[in-house]
């Protein structure tokens, strides 16, 4: 037995792991549900409730829109591309910018607009310091912090020459480094800031905010490779959900839901329209 | 950043989140270890055995498999177990849980072979001579003179597996298979607090493997009367 399943793995990697995932009617979505307001868990739910978030929504609203149920898959950031390059889910929505690496890689929807909170990108700092900085040359000679291989990263090393930069696998990381000194700023989008400013007061925002490219300021949907298909009918729905100016109510509601733990009732109607709030 | 700070943000992640910590973070990390402990133990003898094998086509392959799958991380692993496998398989149509749990098996699986192996040849050979000349056939030697002998050889060394494998189950949360590190990254997803939710994390990882280790001691010592 050990050695048919030995047997088995082998065969599989030789080849090529093309199996194609036989969904009946069912859309598959990785997401990383670390990431508040994006997708994350409200831990008073169960099942596939339990996920909220902006990219939640916007999943739930793509399915609808594909006529197919939605199943989220939760797993890590990097797990996630993993899923859609194996072809283990349909797609991940999980808060990724556009990138040249990943447009290589894989099939990116048309960009969506989360709000100004994820296309502004700031740099937040201890909260005594907070607004003493306001341009480029203010952090030179200091520590910034960012995500390795994120778009904050790119910011930092283009616009903050002068500084020095120091990469963290994730932002939680870089965060605690900032609290015990050991850098002196970390550069995050602006939603995120907000996050762990509201939790934790000894943080603060500098005053500077990157100077952003298009490309960049929005998320995309990542897909197959070559799953044109698919694709199509992704930015169809994209598309859809722009002209309805839906985008700004969901952002809003996740992040009510990331702010007050349960203290908000919210529900989805079938085509992934925020519901009435109900008191509890 | 302050001692008082990070003990007042504990204490208030443990108001608000404890539940998920202790009922289900603890509930699936055991499962999950109880789960791979057993049938890591089962066929881990399997293997061990095996790999003792006379005959070469049964002995080479398992020996190759032991070390290739000891040679490789346990991430790797589990990413085979957790998008390869149910794709090549699907009629199986293994959960999350279970497919994770299939990989950790066979990761710990092979470890435990060369724990049972090694406590089954540290029995000294005078042994089994003495067992045979008595006219105690093969398999009644290794069943009523050698095994008993190399338990208490390997229950030390299993009992380690046992802690290892609690601590191994926490790269499952890669998969948000709900186990303690997965009630980790949940709570500080949603709070940002990192630091606090590790050190209460690694708290309950902690007093897990110390009351384990302190059982495996009582049953070492209950063996040690014997001697």
């Amino acid at each position: 037995m050990k050695k048919l399943l030995a047997l088995a793995l082998a065969l599989v990697m030789l080849s090529g792991l093309t199996a194609l995932a036989a969904d009946g009617g069912v859309l598959t979505v990785a997401l990383s549900p670390d990431f508040a307001p994006m997708e994350f868990i409200d831990i008073s739910k169960t099942g596939d409730d339990q996920y909220v978030g902006f990219d939640v929504t916007l999943a739930k609203f793509i399915a609808a829109e594909l006529g197919m149920t939605l199943k989220i898959k939760p797993m890590s950031f990097d797990a996630c591309q993993t899923a859609v390059q194996v072809g283990a889910v349909d797609m991940s929505i999980s808060g990724y910018s556009w990138t040249e690496e990943r447009a290589k890689n894989f099939n990116l929807s048309d960009y969506y607009y989360a709000g100004d909170n994820e296309t502004e990108q700031v740099v937040i700092v201890k909260a005594e310091e907070a607004g003493k900085y306001s341009k480029p040359e203010d952090f030179a000679g200091k520590v910034v912090a960012a995500q390795a291989a994120s778009l904050q990263y790119d910011l930092v090393t283009k616009q903050l020459p002068q500084s020095e930069l120091k990469e963290f696998k994730v932002i939680d990381d870089a965060v605690m480094a900032l609290m015990s000194g050991k850098v002196d700023a970390v550069a995050v989008a602006m939603g995120n800031g907000e996050s762990i400013i509201a939790n934790n007061p000894a943080i603060g925002m500098s005053g500077f905010s990157f100077e952003v490219d298009e490309k960049a300021e929005n998320n995309v949907v990542m897909i197959q490779k070559g799953n044109d298909e698919l694709l199509a009918k992704v930015n169809a729905a994209l598309a859809k959900a722009y002209e309805q100016k839906l985008y700004g109510g969901w952002y809003e509601e996740a992040k009510a839901l990331a702010g007050i733990d349960t203290a908000k009732q919210v529900s989805y109607t079938e085509d992934g329209q925020v519901a009435e709030d109900q008191p509890q | 950043m302050s001692l008082t700070t990070i003990a007042e943000n504990i204490v208030k992640i443990l108001q608000n989140y404890w539940q998920i910590f202790l009922i289900k973070g603890v509930g699936i990390t055991l499962l999950l270890s109880a789960i791979t402990v057993f049938f890591g133990a089962i066929f881990g003898s399997v293997l061990a055995f095996a790999k003792m094998s006379r005959f070469r086509i049964i002995r080479l392959p398992v020996s190759f498999f032991i070390e290739l799958i000891r040679g490789t991380p346990i991430l790797l692993q589990l990413y085979i177990g957790y998008f390869i496998v149910p794709q090549m398989l699907p009629a199986l149509g293994m959960s999350d849980f279970a497919s994770i749990s299939v990989a950790l098996i066979i990761n710990s699986s092979c470890y435990m072979s060369e724990v049972v192996r090694s406590g089954i040849q540290a029995v000294d050979k005078t042994q089994t001579e003495a067992a045979r000349s008595l006219g105690l056939n093969s398999s009644q030697t290794m069943l009523k003179v050698v095994l008993p002998q190399a338990v208490k050889n390997i229950l030390p060394a299993l009992g380690n597996e046992f802690i290892m494998i609690i601590k191994e189950t926490s790269l499952a949360s890669t998969f948000f298979i709900g186990d303690l590190m997965t009630s980790y990254l949940v709570v500080k997803g949603k709070t940002y607090l990192s630091l606090e939710s590790l050190i209460i994390v690694g708290a309950i990882y902690f007093a897990l493997t110390f009351s384990l280790s302190k059982l495996i001691g009582g049953f070492e010592r209950k063996l040690k009367t014997s001697d």
